[in-house]
């Protein structure tokens, strides 16, 4: 317990001192509340509705979207955590102050997460004031069936505790990939192709069939699928299980991470 | 002038003269100054590496050497004064590795890159022909390590690949940063040799090194910077003399009473270990005469040639304290 | 009296430096590890997008359209009906105005809407573009002259042989075409016409995730004058004029109604409307571009390309083997430039590699999930297009490829390097959904990704730019970038 707790205060020593963690940490905040401002300003209740049918535009989710920049942030984040240790060296005298190398795989878990957790909350709550002030003069009224904002609103305070979730597995995701990695540049190609490539492949194919298999079981489709208040029946994943595929993703990256880190070579 | 040379080395070191020919293969320093944010590296710096021997360059840790290595080889710009090479700045030579070559740092080798991989870019891009990769990997003894990748090599095998690199277009100048980090006994001879052998051929070589032992059988010349300014630019023999002075060694088994008979008479008196003093102010005459009479018996009572060592925490203890002193025609 | 070297020199120039950066490429295992993913996911991709892409295209058939305005009177038995087209408004170079005899229309009155399948007609007219045109159900187009309004025309009709006749002054007349309408009535109607084609889509996001598109119809106006019908002895007829629409109903959307319009004027007649009328050629450009979605996969495989990309000189700073590359060439504009040089040939022959296995690979798949004539006619690849995006393939990721390159020397950090490279490529494909169209077009064009237009075989509504001006755009990126960078490396200590 005490050789967990002084492992923990190490990590934290180490991940703060890096000048790149503040700007990273900053960087989630201001991404995803930029990004949502900005979708939040261009969306138009005017013209949304198809003859005889109703506005389908999920006005949470469209709050929340900046998470789809923010989240490069937090994958450089737990990237860096790892990969700069080995590109330096202090890798080394990680696995010697530290041996058992478990114990060091958590506490960079905890390490990258709670930070995350803090700037993502500061994030998803920014995002829903800036929209809610935004979205109601671009016609998202009461009126026209937009209620304002607001966390008592069960589903949105699912789609945002969700959101806050999701940019923590993603961080520990990317930690996951480059315990595996080691190498930064290329554990960061490989993290954000899992995310950005499977989206992509999606306008490629048109059969109906892979295409829900990619929003099932492709990590950021399938995370973000818990952002969603409006259409929950034509998804092809519920929210919540949406979220557990992500969380197999990062749970598996950080066990194969965590299985090479005891096995190789430091 | 291409003679194929082979010269025994006799040149005058000039200090301060400019060279004459652009021919010469000579290092001159002039006036150079470096600032890194407020952090003064190199201060007005002027010095020369003739050819024909090894110059050392020498100074405690942060001093500003391997500044000084950089801003010769066009790496890093000066805020003042000129380096020069043969009378060119670095970045005019048309054919720097045949002009000059460098080891600044062993470790700057691509671990996923085979040794002769390593030479042959160099090799290739300075249009020299392929086979001088054999040719200088047999020189330093790397022949059979050639297809393996620079990854695996131990820092002694990284050194001598280094050296190597430098060698690859024959120059007639030559720049090493601490070139014996890392050798064995065996390896430190083994350069000792080569260096000498190279400055016996008329080139010029500056060498960078903690290990004052060690420049004491290389180096005849000496330049000792501390602090970024020139603390001594002299031949060894003439620096290691001016530190010997009139020292006098004395080895005695008694030596408590041999020091404070010693200190009544008014000399100054330093141990080096449990029977061994240096005694100054007074002459061996002397020393032996009030033995002697006081009935101490010694061992030994000689001239005492200070090491290089010693010569050099001396000077530099006097340059941290006062500044720079001059130096010695 | 110094030492001289005695090894012979070709001398330093770029020549040379070309040749040691080609050497540093090859010699690490990473560049060869790099090339093959970017090979493989391209291939990979093409694979999925030609076996996971169907299409019913070919089981419509070709489309026939009846949409126009039409001012009619009724004609028993055999006539004809002579007019002048005064006028005609260009609004593109299919644009129609002229004389049609036709079966039974939708009475404009009724909201049952289209009638089941188009009436028999038989049409004269002019168009803008392409002059005097003959058009009959039977599809067998002929042209007249090339000449547009004003023109003459006139229609006639033989119990079921209708011929088509134009003129330039009303006097000397010339057949244009003729036909045997078996199934058109005793009594048919006759009249002016007016109809244009849509120039376009009109496109409406409604959502991130449903885009409505609808043919962008643009209202084309003509004005004739001597209408005269005549009947089968000779005497004229003459009856009240009706008007009709016949694509039916205006559609509610707001953004699509063609309602046209009619108005009579001492015997000159201003006829507005709009509509396709005729044999919709195959190939619309609704069409999917095959070509450009099998070639797709690249927007994948640069990822790998921009690691080896960054790598290449990012090591060089981590190991500082950047101050023996620039002791051995001094001028360190060359070197970057040998580098980018190197970089771009390696980048663009793997593009080139893979595109070409990438098309033979998709193309068959494709044909047989009904990507197949006549709706997609078939392609090979020694076709122009296809070429074009197959080298296009390869200059693309050479440019992304020396983009990243450039980012790497600037920012000396592999990590910055790759994330904003692969940001700045892919995040606008994933965040575009969520702009307007306007929006999403706008980034389209001017980020670095606008490069792969280049890959478009045939023109898309949703184009967002050319396929040279989209490598221009990306080319000017990289310019910028390279310059900044060779800029800072002359300027910074090594």
């Amino acid at each position: 317990m005490i050789v967990a707790t002084r492992a923990l205060h190490a990590e934290w020593t180490k991940a703060r001192t890096v000048r790149s963690s503040g700007w990273l940490l900053v960087g989630i905040t201001t991404l995803t509340l930029g990004l949502g401002a900005l979708v939040a300003a261009s969306v138009r209740f005017a013209g949304c509705a198809p003859p005889g049918g109703d506005c389908d535009v999920d006005a949470t989710r469209i709050a929340l979207s900046g998470v789809y920049v923010g989240q490069v942030a937090a994958v450089l984040f737990g990237v860096l955590v790892v990969s700069s240790e080995y590109a330096t060296g202090t890798i080394r005298t990680t696995l010697t102050a530290v041996p058992r190398r478990w114990v060091t795989l958590v506490a960079k878990a905890v390490v990258v997460a709670g930070p995350v957790l803090l700037t993502a909350v500061l994030a998803v709550a920014g995002s829903l004031l800036v929209a809610r002030a935004v979205l109601p003069a671009n016609g998202f009224t009461p009126a026209h069936g937009y209620p304002a904002l607001s966390i008592g609103d069960s589903a949105t305070l699912r789609a945002s505790v969700g959101t806050v979730l999701y940019l923590c597995l993603i961080a520990l995701l990317s930690l996951g990939v480059a315990l595996i990695v080691r190498n930064a540049g290329a554990a960061i190609a490989t993290a954000l192709s899992l995310l950005f490539v499977f989206p992509i492949v999606g306008t490629l194919v048109t059969e109906p069939r892979w295409r829900e298999w990619l929003t099932e079981w492709a990590p950021m489709s399938a995370g973000l699928a818990v952002q969603a208040t409006r259409g929950l029946d034509a998804m092809p994943v519920g929210p919540w299980q949406g979220l557990a595929v992500l969380t197999a993703y990062a749970g598996g990256a950080l066990a194969v991470g965590g299985i090479l880190l005891q096995v190789r070579d430091a | 002038m291409h003679s194929e040379g082979r010269l025994s080395g006799v040149t005058t070191p000039s200090r301060g003269m400019p060279s004459v020919s652009a021919m010469d293969a000579t290092i001159d320093v002039a006036g150079l100054r470096k600032r890194y944010g407020s952090t003064v590296a190199v201060d007005d710096l002027t010095f020369t590496v003739h050819p024909g021997m090894v110059t050392g360059f020498v100074g405690p840790n942060g001093a500003g050497k391997s500044t000084t290595m950089r801003i010769v080889l066009g790496l890093d710009a000066a805020d003042a004064g000129t380096a020069r090479i043969g009378g060119r700045p670095y970045r005019s030579l048309t054919a720097p590795l045949t002009e000059v070559g460098a080891l600044l740092d062993a470790e700057a080798i691509h671990p996923g890159r085979r040794a002769k991989d390593h030479l042959l870019w160099m090799a290739q891009s300075n249009g020299l022909p392929a086979r001088r990769v054999g040719e200088v990997l047999d020189q330093v003894g790397l022949t059979s390590a050639a297809r393996r990748r620079a990854g695996g090599f131990s820092l002694g095998m990284r050194q001598r690949l280094g050296i190597a690199a430098a060698m690859l277009g024959d120059p007639p100048v030559l720049i090493f940063d601490e070139p014996v980090n890392g050798l064995d006994p065996e390896g430190i001879r083994w350069i000792r040799g080569y260096l000498r052998g190279l400055a016996a051929e008329g080139r010029a070589i500056l060498v960078s090194s903690h290990l004052m032992s060690e420049l004491e059988e290389t180096a005849d010349h000496l330049v000792v910077i501390g602090r970024g300014r020139m603390v001594a630019d002299t031949s060894v023999a003439d620096l290691v003399a001016g530190a010997s002075g009139t020292r006098v060694l004395l080895r005695t088994s008694q030596r408590t009473d041999a020091m404070t008979l010693l200190a009544r008479a008014g000399a100054t008196v330093a141990v080096i270990d449990h029977e061994a003093v240096t005694v100054d102010g007074l002459s061996g005459e002397r020393i032996a005469a009030l033995l002697g009479a006081a009935q101490v018996p010694f061992s030994e009572l000689g001239a005492h040639r200070a090491t290089l060592e010693e010569a050099y925490m001396e000077l530099t203890r006097d340059a941290v304290e006062f500044g720079a002193t001059g130096s010695t025609p | 009296m110094t030492y001289s070297s005695a090894v012979p020199s070709n001398g330093a120039g770029f020549a040379q430096v070309l040749h040691a950066e080609w050497t540093k490429l090859r010699s690490v295992r990473s560049t060869w590890i790099c090339v093959g993913l970017t090979f493989g996911l391209t291939i990979l991709l093409a694979y999925l997008a030609g076996s996971g892409n169907t299409t019913d295209a070919n089981s419509f058939g070709p489309q026939r359209f009846f949409q126009a305005q039409l001012v009619h009177q009724s004609l028993t038995g055999d006539g004809s009906i002579v007019t002048h087209v005064a006028s005609q408004e260009e609004t593109g170079p299919d644009a129609k105005a002229g004389v049609m005899i036709t079966g039974p229309v939708a009475d404009p009155t009724s909201k049952t809407g289209l009638p089941a399948s188009p009436p028999a007609y038989a049409a004269i007219m002019v168009t803008p573009g392409h002059g005097v045109q003959w058009q009959s159900d039977i599809s067998h187009d002929a042209a007249g002259t090339t000449d547009p309004a004003p023109r003459w025309l006139k229609l006639t009709r033989a119990g079921s042989r209708i011929t088509g006749y134009e003129s330039p002054d009303g006097v000397t007349w010339t057949q244009v075409g003729t036909a045997e309408v078996t199934e058109l009535p005793a009594t048919a109607r006759v009249g002016m016409f007016v109809s244009a084609p849509p120039t376009g889509v009109k496109a409406i996001r409604r959502s991130p995730t449903s885009i409505e598109n609808s043919p962008d119809y643009t209202l084309s106006t003509a004005v004739f004058d001597s209408v005269r019908i005549t009947g089968a002895n000779g005497q004229p007829v003459s009856g009240s004029w009706q008007h009709v629409d016949t694509s039916g109903p205006p559609r509610e959307l707001p953004h699509d109604s063609v309602a046209g319009s009619f108005t009579e004027n001492a015997g000159r007649f201003t006829v507005s409307g709009a509509g396709d009328l005729g044999v919709q050629a195959p190939g619309s450009v609704g069409d999917n571009d095959v070509v450009r979605d099998t070639l797709s996969g690249i927007l994948i495989g640069f990822i790998a390309m921009a690691v080896l990309a960054a790598l290449y000189i990012t090591s060089e700073f981590r190991r500082g083997i950047i101050r023996t590359t620039f002791t051995a060439t001094p001028r360190r504009g060359r070197v970057l430039a040998a580098k980018s040089i190197v970089l771009a040939a390696v980048a663009f022959v793997t593009g080139v590699a893979a595109a070409v296995p990438a098309f033979l690979i998709s193309q068959p798949l494709l044909r047989e999930n009904g990507f197949a004539p006549p709706a997609y006619p078939k392609v090979s690849l020694t076709d122009g297009p296809v070429v074009r995006a197959v080298l296009g393939t390869g200059l693309v990721l050479a440019l992304l490829a020396v983009l990243a390159l450039a980012l790497g020397a600037l920012l000396r950090s592999s990590a910055a390097a790759i994330t904003l490279v692969i940001a700045v490529v892919l995040v606008p494909l994933i965040i575009g959904p969520f702009l307007t169209l306007g929006g999403e077009a706008w980034l389209k064009r001017i980020t670095p990704g606008a490069g792969m237009a280049i890959q478009q075989t045939r023109e898309r509504w949703d184009d967002a730019i050319g396929p040279w001006a989209g490598i221009a755009v990306l080319s000017g990126w990289v310019a910028v970038v390279l310059i900044a960078a060779v800029v800072q490396l002359r300027r910074r200590d090594a």
